[in-house]
């Protein structure tokens, strides 16, 4: 065992021996940005991605590829992702056992919680974001924070997603468009309403709206956690859901455990809403003859959350110059031009920042027949309150609205 | 006999009954209560699991390469354990049993952090080859049960006799031992097989994304929602096992 060991040991020290060595973070600020591009030039960059979306891996397969290649001469590896926090145990796993080079991850997609975790632990690459080109058209807000995390520069904003309801217009004629509209549609319509039970992410995002509207949807929710706000605005939104729990579906005695269960049921006509934290998921079901095709979302009046998810490089990463480039090349207005296309997902750019001929064609993207326009999603986007108020919000609902 | 009949009957049912149900879910369109079937039917799943573009097929040939190495290699590792166990007795034999069986009964998340550790310090992690020791670590401990279990039925004695009859060791094993623990000794291989074709959490933690299986395409598809791509990789992935319930009803049919 131990001689295979050090034989398989000796064969990668030779083979990986006469490379330069990488860039690092440090020298980043004085290295000019086509000195990168032509170090990358020619190398494979490996990019971990959640892979459980047909359109998005065949994009990715054939003309994300293809563009890197011809571009760049890059050639790009998807690690296809069950779920992003493997990629975040791997890298603490690699952190202490002393792998601090030749990782095998270059570009990973995260957000939210990962990414806290990954920056408290320090593996991720960084900063780097701000020397990328193309990071200009992006939101100030989401370069500047993820979640309440502060960003500082460890990933570039690269997708966008905002929450939305969905109802069937062959059931329903006009949807209720605020929280207050909400809860009297539910009492007046016993068992045709119900939410996935948080920690669920929808479900915990739709718990957050009730907290926002009875907070006014102040901006101290994003100022970090105030415990005032939290305790008046928590208080009502959680008699308002007591008040709601006996006209939900089952009563209120059990909730949809995952978003897939709640799909299912509003598809198969036991309630009249769905929800998701992304805008066309209604379109890509009804695509895919999942959803009738009369299902339609909409918006709170008063907005509804919505987040970034970003691009981050591993601390690791063998390649951080192809990384680099990968990174910025996602970031173009012509690859998210691309990829809402092909996915439908929502246009991350922010349309102000766009030249008079990108925007034209941004507004002139498909989109589904349920999903609404980016003005209009724009128009009612509320910002993410701090991560403090998810987690005691989760755990209130539990211990006076689930077990009560 | 009815009775018996009856029995198979359910039992029948209620093996293909799934698989009917994930059948019909991968062609779904339109499939909304109250309809028994789908409005319209679709191959869309089945033209994406075999486009280049999915990258299934190099997947599922990694799993049956990565599972067929790891039935041999128990199998070789098993067979002189089994003997062993199952004929001699040595002092601390039960404590031995116990180690050996310690791997299937310790939680795998836990072993797996300290095999992580030890796999990066020998520079194992991301190889196809890691990815075997490590799926031989759930995989040899079955197979040594199940020959064991083979061996403790086999009397040495006939060994024995075979000897006294002037058979050398090649002859005793190729004509006396190998025909009376053949049945146990595929069974166990396919087991085994079986064990490795099944791994998610090893193969993710050691083969770091580097080596990717079935499983791993199909619990990406499963965390997400498409529901005809996840019925249709969840019949390739049952189809091994489908296939040797199918070969093992045949087999003892014909030796009842």
């Amino acid at each position: 065992m131990r001689r295979f060991a050090a034989v398989a040991l000796l064969a990668i020290s030779a083979c990986k021996q006469a490379e330069s060595p990488r860039l690092t973070p440090a020298e980043l600020p004085n290295t000019p940005w086509d000195k990168i591009a032509q170090a990358a030039r020619g190398t494979t960059v490996t990019f971990a991605m959640w892979a459980g979306d047909e359109e998005r891996n065949r994009l990715f397969r054939s003309s994300v590829s293809k563009s890197l290649l011809r571009e760049y001469n890059m050639v790009l590896h998807v690690v296809p992702l069950a779920d992003t926090a493997d990629v975040i145990n791997k890298l603490l796993n690699e952190k202490g056992a002393g792998k601090l080079q030749k990782g095998s991850i270059d570009v990973v997609w995260i957000n939210g919680e990962n990414f806290r975790t990954a920056k408290q632990a320090k593996l991720l690459w960084g900063p780097f974001a701000d020397a990328l080109p193309n990071i200009r058209y992006y939101d100030d807000g989401a370069r500047a924070r993820d979640f309440g995390t502060s960003v500082d520069g460890y990933e570039a904003p690269w997708q966008r997603a905002q929450f939305v309801m969905a109802y069937d217009t062959s059931r329903v004629t006009e949807p209720p468009r605020s929280i207050d509209a909400l809860g009297s549609w539910i009492k007046a319509h016993p068992g045709r309403f119900t939410y996935v039970a948080p920690p669920d992410f929808t479900g915990s995002a739709f718990l957050r709206h009730i907290l926002l509207h009875f907070g006014g949807y102040s901006a101290g929710f994003q100022a970090g956690f105030d415990a005032k706000l939290y305790k008046d605005a928590s208080e009502k939104a959680i008699q308002f859901l007591t008040e709601i729990k006996p006209y939900l579906w089952r009563r209120g005695d059990t909730y949809p455990s995952t978003l897939k269960e709640l799909d299912r049921a509003f598809a198969n006509n036991e309630v009249d809403f769905a929800m998701s934290y992304t805008p066309s998921f209604a379109s890509t079901r009804i695509a895919r003859g999942e959803f009738p095709s009369s299902v339609r979302t909409f918006l709170f009046d008063r907005g509804t959350i919505g987040n970034f998810s970003y691009l981050a490089i591993p601390f690791n990463a063998s390649n951080p110059e192809g990384a680099l480039v990968a990174i910025n090349h996602l970031l173009s207005v012509e690859q998210a031009l691309d990829l809402s296309e092909a996915s439908q997902s929502q246009f991350p750019i922010s349309l102000d920042k766009l030249s008079a001929t990108e925007r034209k064609r941004a507004d002139a993207l498909r989109r589904g027949p349920a999903t609404m326009s980016n003005e209009e999603l724009a128009a009612h986007f509320a910002n993410e309150p701090d991560a403090g108020y998810l987690t005691r919000l989760e755990q209130d609902w539990l211990d006076k609205v689930l077990r009560r | 006999m009815t009775a018996r009949r009856i029995g198979a009957i359910v039992t029948a049912t209620g093996a293909l009954l799934p698989l009917v149900l994930l059948t019909v879910y991968s062609f779904s369109r339109n499939w909304f209560w109250p309809r028994l079937l789908p409005a319209a039917w679709s191959s869309r799943a089945w033209v994406y699991v075999a486009s280049p573009a999915s990258e299934i097929s190099p997947a599922i040939l990694t799993s049956l390469w990565i599972a067929a190495v790891v039935a041999a290699i128990s199998v070789a590792i098993a067979l002189p354990a089994a003997r062993v166990l199952a004929w001699v007795e040595f002092p601390g034999k039960r404590a031995f049993f116990f180690l050996l069986m310690l791997p299937v009964i310790a939680p795998p998340l836990a072993s797996t952090m300290g095999v992580h550790g030890m796999f990066l310090r020998f520079g194992l992690t991301e190889t196809v080859t890691g990815v075997i020791l490590v799926h031989l670590i759930p995989a040899v401990p079955y197979t040594i049960l199940m020959l064991t279990g083979s061996f403790t039925r086999f009397d040495p004695d006939w060994e024995a006799q075979a000897r006294t009859l002037g058979a050398g060791t090649l002859s005793v094993w190729r004509y006396v031992t190998l025909p009376a623990i053949a049945p146990g000794l595929a069974l166990a291989g396919v087991f085994a097989f079986l064990i490795s074709w099944s791994q998610y959490l090893f193969t993710v933690l050691i083969g770091g994304g580097q080596v990717i299986t079935l499983p791993l395409i199909l619990v990406t598809f499963q965390r997400g929602s498409d529901e005809a791509i996840t019925a249709a990789l969840a019949l390739v992935y049952l189809a091994p096992t489908v296939l040797v319930f199918v070969l093992m009803a045949k087999y003892m049919r014909r030796h009842a």
